[in-house]
């Protein structure tokens, strides 16, 4: 497994490997490649840097990923750390695979059954409370996303975390204006995010969620804050840094293609991650 | 094990095992929804406020916020209505709590018709709901000695567990001296030909009461008691069923799905066996009031119960 503190440039590196990892595993049968995409720069700052290893393989710190179809992102960094093969990875939405598109409990890296949406954040925050009952430093990230927000039961859990105080929970909102069937603005406007979650005991922030620096220095804002839950907005794109998957699918929630258009995405992104590694050395 | 009849009931006995597991072991922790009184949790929050969790007047947040606990390595014990706990709260059991390794005990207190408030506070539909969820375990204890026993037990069993609990004054009918509770297992309190009778939770209280007036009346039957819905040992059932001609299911739930349910689906796999009669609360809405006016509304009271038994018999 990757270290922790790898630099803002090895860090954007990774994402667009990430990146690269989604449009491979999501060609095979399609998938939530537009989501995992956008994801990845949040994704390689979370797990390849923020998150604390546990010196035995995995992780101190826990993540809990409430949405599932974001399960894409995880398998993308999964594979940087070489706890899935990419060849496992491929069978991604085969019949009979391991690799679920939306994870259940007990599968590799994952933490709670995923995707009956608004379920997440308040399980991270019984991990969150139950750590601090036990006297343990662990930090509790927990993923969610935009349209999940207007499920009741992740404003039971956000007025539950800062109610407790729970300065070690974060929560990650993928703010990307869509879910299933449009718009989110349009369909039950969610906004102002950040607000809300101040309303209920958090500190908030409004990040880039495509920009590392911007992500770090929240995720450093979170660690020093005292007394409160964090929720950092994370405003995205679909297929943000993908550019021709972008203009392709620019709100497709799920991207079934033919081969050729899968393959110029890939291309893209090779394209990107050679030059990223260029500019590296 | 059966006491003799009339012994004098148990005041709370939910606090009394409750502040025991929590005494013995600082993993467990006792959670509920706004009804800490109500659900007869006294001195856990007093002496052993770290092992107590009140989270508001938000069930779902209850189950999900239990699991996650449970995944920090306690064993959460969630207490509310029944009612709640499985129609308001029934996605957040089976998801975040039901589909993993890690032991999470939800307790449903006023089953049945045992609330006076019809319809939302009543739950007559929640053991066939929980009973249908993949390796869950599913109790209704009949009496305080039950209770207790299976509460301890829950600590120590795999997984979901929903049990029914029993508040206030609870009722004493089997003997702490003899009854043994294991999960999954079913008790012969009368041995005997002629009809049988297969209950559960407050339904065995009831059956008790039944078999008694049967007694008098000099009718040979027999009675089970079922507090295991699931996982139930069938082949018990069933060899308690094989050579009677009339069975009768009695149970404070719909005659849907809970042990009515169970036992013809133990007859159906059998291929056949005694007619089936299920005693319980008709597929419609019980009224509310007192638990006396709500039995006899629905033909349950022990004398119109042991009625039909004797008319079959």
């Amino acid at each position: 497994m990757k270290g922790r503190n790898l630099s803002i440039t090895e860090l954007e590196h990774l994402a667009l490997k990430m990146r690269r990892n989604v449009i491979d595993i999501c060609m095979q049968r399609g998938g939530y490649a537009g989501q995992g995409v956008a994801l990845a720069d949040l994704g390689a700052s979370l797990y390849f840097h923020e998150m604390r290893p546990d010196g035995k393989g995995w992780y101190h710190d826990v993540f809990v990923n409430s949405n599932g179809h974001d399960a894409i992102m995880c398998y993308s960094a999964f594979a940087e750390q070489g706890l899935y093969t990419m060849d496992e990875l491929r069978t991604y939405n085969a019949d009979g695979t391991d690799v679920d598109m939306s994870p259940c409990e007990g599968r590799r890296g994952f933490v709670i059954t995923m995707g009956s949406l608004g379920q997440g954040p308040s399980q991270a925050a019984g991990i969150a409370y139950g750590e601090r009952v036990r006297g343990s430093d662990k930090r509790v990230y927990c993923l969610l996303s935009d349209g999940e927000l207007q499920e009741g039961n992740v404003w039971e859990a956000a007025m539950f975390a800062g109610h407790h105080k729970l300065d070690n929970l974060v929560f990650l909102i993928d703010n990307n204006d869509l879910q299933a069937g449009g718009n989110t603005r349009n369909i039950l406007n969610v906004e102002p995010v950040p607000e809300k979650f101040e309303a209920f005991g958090f500190k908030a922030r409004r990040v880039n969620g495509n920009s590392i620096p911007e992500i770090l220095d929240a995720f450093a804002e979170a660690r020093s804050t005292k007394g409160k839950p964090y929720a950092m907005v994370c405003d995205t794109k679909l297929f943000q840094g993908s550019p021709y998957m972008q203009t392709r699918f620019p709100t497709a929630h799920f991207v079934q293609t033919d081969m050729e258009t899968w393959k110029a995405g890939l291309a893209e992104l090779e394209g990107l991650i050679a030059a990223s590694h260029a500019d590296a050395e | 094990m059966l006491l003799p009849a009339d012994q004098p009931g148990v005041v709370a006995p939910f606090d009394d095992v409750t502040i025991e597991l929590c005494r013995s072991n600082p993993d467990v922790m006792i959670m509920t929804a706004d009804l800490q009184p109500y659900v007869d949790i006294f001195r856990v929050p007093k002496e052993r406020p770290k092992q107590f969790l009140d989270v508001g007047m938000a069930e779902q947040n209850l189950l999900s916020i239990g699991a996650g606990i449970s995944k920090a390595g306690f064993i959460p014990i969630a207490t509310t209505f029944a009612c709640y706990a499985s129609r308001r709260a029934f996605d957040q059991m089976v998801i975040c709590m039901g589909t993993g390794p890690r032991t999470c005990v939800v307790i449903g207190f006023t089953p049945g018709i045992t609330s006076p408030a019809r319809i939302h506070h009543q739950s007559t539909e929640d053991l066939a709901m929980t009973r249908a969820v993949p390796h869950a375990t599913v109790i209704d204890p009949v009496d305080a000695t039950e209770f207790t026993q299976a509460v301890r037990a829950s600590v120590r069993q795999p997984g979901l567990v929903y049990m029914r609990g029993l508040r206030g004054t609870v009722s004493r009918l089997l003997d702490p001296e003899k009854y043994v509770f294991e999960v999954g297992k079913t008790y012969c309190l009368r041995d005997g030909g002629g009809p049988g009778i297969i209950a559960t939770g407050a339904g065995t209280e009831w059956a008790i009461e039944v078999s008694r007036l049967l007694e008098g009346a000099g009718i040979d039957h027999a009675l089970l008691h079922v507090p295991t819905l699931k996982p139930a040992r069938q082949e018990e059932i069933w060899r308690f069923c094989a050579g009677r001609s009339r069975v009768f299911t009695i149970e404070n739930h719909n005659i849907v799905g809970g042990l009515g349910g169970l036992v013809a689906e133990v007859m159906a796999d059998h291929g056949g066996g005694p007619r089936l009669t299920r005693l319980g609360v008709p597929d419609h809405w019980a009224p509310g009031g007192s638990l006396g006016y709500i039995r006899q509304s629905l033909g349950l009271d022990a004398e119109s119960l042991a009625r039909r038994i004797k008319e079959a018999a």
